[in-house]
């Protein structure tokens, strides 16, 4: 019977992690192909949106819900790679708008077409875990078996990630061809497939993000459900600093807590709108973002 | 044996190598001296695969370097110190050599030990950022990272730029003794033209594009008007 | 003026012109129709012909802008008098999403940047309108849009300033950001902005007594209100498009271009990147907020669903297809808006789509995201720019 755990101020604690995870694991693909190619992917939230679809479609074909997960994870790594062979590779060396412009347009088509095929009419999709919460002497804690899950994976994942960043060959490689391409290849790395594989991962790391935002309860699965995820995870990677992964998942998570306490203490309306007060004051006060080493974005 | 011929360069309308024919042969070390915009750069980074050539051919051991993909030409044991050493700051040294040793054929920890020997300094400053380094050092780690994944050619573009003479000095002994031991083709580009026809074999001479001296070393020294006109050395 | 103009070829002109005014009063169905039918060809043509004058563009050229945009107002306006209820209605709405454009177009050809927030700017410039007109409705309509741009500058300003001022996709992503939020916005000032059903506006705009009158007395009400929305919104086209391509043209303009291509040298010759970077996006900022208001005259009614993300996308699309940093290439994608929706009507009903299906109402959405993404991949110059490209190098290949 604490007090403590079902005060107001740890619910909103609680209740924003879940929603900090996710922000930071878009936040952090986010990240990882802007270090990668130097090309903001605005269809981050459309792709992984797409491979869920594809893959939780085979629901009604009586699959079950954890390979309908495994099917929708490896859409995601076929639509990261195929996006960047097609529509990334003509792009490099172009001006900065044009990636921005075909993505943009990208994230129209993708939602568009899952619109024909699966219309929006929201989804409901099985979830392994109760989302009902915990209850501490009568009170409830802020806290479901779901959202214990939902960060989990997402420590799962970064963790994942940093290991294979920081303590793998493939990592070291991936690294190297953000960082120097040019000597890379003259060490015999194949940047072209390290930028390919890179999307991949990114892809599939959103749509992990993607199926477990689509798994809410009260939301579904849209075709333009990663939407205000994507727009929230720009902001924690740009407040953080697009050159930094850590940035990015710290300051998703801050976002998401944040932006709870802002749901509590004001409405679901001014949410969106803090966040973009938010972005405009971090850009004023330090534009490099929080976390990043050099300050050298300026004009 | 890297051997070029009837090369021709362009960037869009000006043309940095015109009708560029040589060898470097096999064991030995071929300079390739000049001034600024000569060319030099831009030949060891056609021969890399990094530039595409408008017409000419590269030939190493009987296949043909032209077309191919840069990575797959360093893979075939074409190793490239570029100008600048590009060295990545933000790797440790220990992670710079490890990426040098990936893609070769050859056992990773024996390959460090290796290098550590010859060069103590990398062995101490394992841990540290590459970044920290100071101009020595990193052309040092440069070296080591190609020579890691044991290339049999090395191109080596202006190694003692920025660096002390006694340091130079140093360097120019070392690539001398690998040639030495280890029958390793080497190229090297150097505007520091006397420290390197001390120790080349051949040396080759460029201007705006041109070849205007192909030579042995010795021969090349000797000539006075080279050595006034094109590789600035006053005596 | 005289120096630029013979005298024979001043004489050919009046002659064409007197002989047009004659033809206009012989077929004229009233006094009136001949009148304002001859008072209109005599500015196209007179503009035309000064605008055609050799060497005008070189020697005056902000004359010779005038008189290319009197003509071709002039000239649009006689149109529209011929013209049926529903082409001026599309007129006036392609018309009101030119001006959007213009700006889009100024910004990303002008400085290089990037907008996905014009929707939401021309959500703010419509909102300005009707709030203003709900609570004061006699403000003349030159005012009412002047305050509907301005809102759309200060925005601009409060996004532009932090934004601009860094390399990368900062602006875009704000302005996504923007564009997302803008919905939220206006939902958290319900009672000025009429929550989910939007607002209208209190009078709606219709053409003065005498005009009626002038022209077409006998004819239909409606006929006569759409006529005078597309002469509202074509003289304000006029104006806005005279502003833009003086800018264009003009040392902050040149200095603008400069910073697209090269910023290193433009920072050498002492131009303030920040600064002219945020410039542009306010002027883009407050084009699309005039647009916007425009586009509230026109409808008369404005509505939180119309400005959204997708709009935004839409309004990118328009641009890039008719030609990012050109004016034509706006003109280009106001015709274009304001015949999608037929053309896409029409695609629909002969192609065989149930036109209550999903793929029916996503088309939109879907073509034109498409056509973003290969007009960008193939021919990033649109349509006025590969026009003008072509043209140059046709030239040049006749000089050499």
């Amino acid at each position: 019977m604490d007090p403590f755990l079902t005060s107001r101020f740890v619910t909103d604690l609680l209740g924003g992690l879940t929603n900090g995870v996710e922000y930071g694991l878009v936040a952090l693909s986010l990240v990882l192909i802007w270090r990668s190619t130097g090309i903001l992917n605005f269809a981050q939230g459309a792709m992984p949106m797409f491979a869920t679809y594809i893959g939780m479609g085979l629901l009604s074909y009586h699959v079950g819900y954890w390979p309908c997960v495994a099917i929708s994870i490896a859409a995601g790594f076929a639509i990261g790679g195929v996006t960047e062979r097609v529509l990334v590779r003509p792009l490099y060396g172009k001006p900065e708008i044009n990636p921005i412009v075909v993505m943009v347009g990208y994230l129209i088509v993708l939602e568009g077409v899952a619109a024909a095929i699966w219309s929006t009419t929201p989804r409901s999709l099985p979830i392994p875990f109760s989302p009902i919460e915990w209850q501490l002497g009568g009170k409830p804690i802020a806290l479901s078996p779901f959202d214990v899950y939902v960060i989990v994976t997402g420590v799962i994942v970064m963790t994942a990630i940093t290991i294979l960043f920081q303590f793998t060959k493939l990592g070291l490689q991936l690294r190297a061809s953000a960082l120097a391409p040019e000597v890379s290849r003259l060490l015999g790395v194949r940047v072209g497939r390290m930028l390919t594989l890179g999307w991949m991962i990114s892809t599939a790391v959103g749509t992990v993000t993607a199926v477990l935002v689509a798994s809410n309860f009260f939301t579904g699965l849209t075709p333009q459900v990663m939407d205000s995820i994507f727009a929230f995870g720009f902001i924690a990677a740009a407040i953080g600093g697009l050159d930094s992964p850590v940035g990015a998942l710290v300051m998703g998570i801050v976002l998401g807590i944040v932006l709870q306490f802002v749901t509590d203490y004001l409405n679901s309306n001014s949410v969106i709108i803090v966040a973009l007060v938010m972005l405009i004051a971090s850009l004023m006060i330090r534009p490099s973002g929080i976390f990043t080493r050099n300050a050298s974005r300026r004009v | 044996m890297i051997s070029i011929t009837g090369l021709n360069v362009n960037f869009g309308a000006v043309q940095a190598l015109r009708d560029v024919s040589m060898r470097a042969e096999t064991g030995k070390i071929t300079a390739v001296l000049g001034a600024n915009g000569a060319g030099k750069t831009t030949l060891l980074r056609t021969i890399s695969g990094l530039k595409e050539p408008s017409s000419g051919s590269i030939d190493f051991e009987g296949t043909a370097l032209v077309g191919q993909r840069p990575e797959n030409i360093a893979r075939r044991g074409i190793g490239h110190v570029p100008e600048g050493r590009g060295v990545i700051g933000e790797f440790t040294v220990e992670e710079n050599l490890r990426l040098g040793a990936m893609t070769a054929k050859v056992n990773l920890h024996e390959g460090l030990d290796e290098q550590y020997a010859r060069f103590p300094v990398l062995g101490e400053r394992r841990r540290q950022h590459a970044a920290k380094l100071s101009g020595g050092e990193r052309q040092m780690l440069a070296m080591a990272r190609a020579l890691i994944a044991r290339p049999t050619v090395l191109l080596l573009d202006e190694p003692s730029l920025g660096l002390a003479p006694l340091v130079t000095a140093q360097l120019m002994h070392l690539i001398h003794d690998l040639c030495a031991s280890s029958g390793l083709t080497v190229i090297l580009v150097e505007q520091n033209a006397s420290s390197a026809l001390r120790i080349a074999d051949n040396a080759v001479v460029l201007h705006l594009g041109n070849v205007v001296a192909n030579d042995t070393a010795t021969t090349v020294a000797a000539d006075d008007k080279l050595r006034q006109y094109y590789l600035g050395m006053v005596e | 003026m005289a120096s630029l103009t013979s005298r024979r070829r001043l004489a050919s002109i009046l002659a064409v012109v007197v002989v047009a005014d004659v033809v206009a009063v012989v077929l004229a169905s009233s006094a009136h129709a001949a009148l304002l039918s001859v008072v209109m060809i005599t500015i196209a043509l007179g503009g035309a012909a000064a605008a055609t004058t050799p060497g005008l563009r070189a020697a005056h050229p902000v004359t010779w802008r005038a008189t290319l945009c009197a003509a071709l107002v002039a000239a649009t306006l006689w149109l529209t008098f011929f013209l049926p209820a529903t082409t001026n209605f599309n007129l006036a709405t392609g018309a009101s999403m030119s001006i959007v454009l213009l700006g889009l177009s100024f910004l990303t050809g002008a400085s290089g940047q990037i907008s996905l927030g014009n929707g939401a700017f021309m959500g703010v410039g419509a909102f300005a309108v009707a709030i203003w007109a709900n609570h004061h409705s006699s403000t003349p309509i030159i005012v009412t849009l002047l305050i509907a741009t301005a809102c759309g500058a200060i925005v601009g300003l409060l996004l532009g300033l932090p934004a601009t001022r860094l390399r990368g996709p900062y602006l875009a992503g704000m302005t996504l950001a923007f564009a997302v939020a803008f919905t939220a916005i206006l939902g958290s000032f319900n009672s000025w902005t009429g929550g989910d059903s939007g607002l209208q506006l209190p009078v709606a705009l219709t053409p003065p007594r005498w005009i009626v009158d002038l022209f077409h007395s006998g004819t239909e009400i409606l006929t006569t209100n759409s006529m005078w929305l597309a002469d509202i919104s074509i003289l304000v086209t006029g104006v806005a498009f005279f502003f833009m391509a003086n800018l264009f043209a003009s040392r902050t303009g040149r200095a603008m271009r400069l910073i697209r291509d090269n910023d290193v040298a433009a920072e050498l010759v002492g131009i303030s990147l920040p600064r002219m970077r945020v410039l542009a996006f306010t002027i883009s900022s407050a084009y699309a907020a005039l647009g916007g208001g425009v586009y509230a005259l026109i409808n008369n009614a404005v509505s939180p669903s119309t400005f959204t993300f997708p709009l935004s996308v839409t309004i990118l699309s328009l641009i890039v297809i008719g030609g990012i940093g050109t004016i034509p290439g706006a003109l280009i994608g106001g015709i274009i808006y304001a015949y999608s929706a037929n053309v896409i009507s029409w695609i629909t009903n002969n192609s065989g789509l149930n036109p209550q299906g999903n793929l029916a109402s996503q088309l939109n959405g879907i073509i034109f995201g498409a056509l973003l993404i290969v007009t960008m991949l193939f021919a990033p110059l649109g349509i006025s720019g590969s026009v003008h490209r072509m043209w140059r190098s046709r030239r040049e290949h006749r000089r050499g």
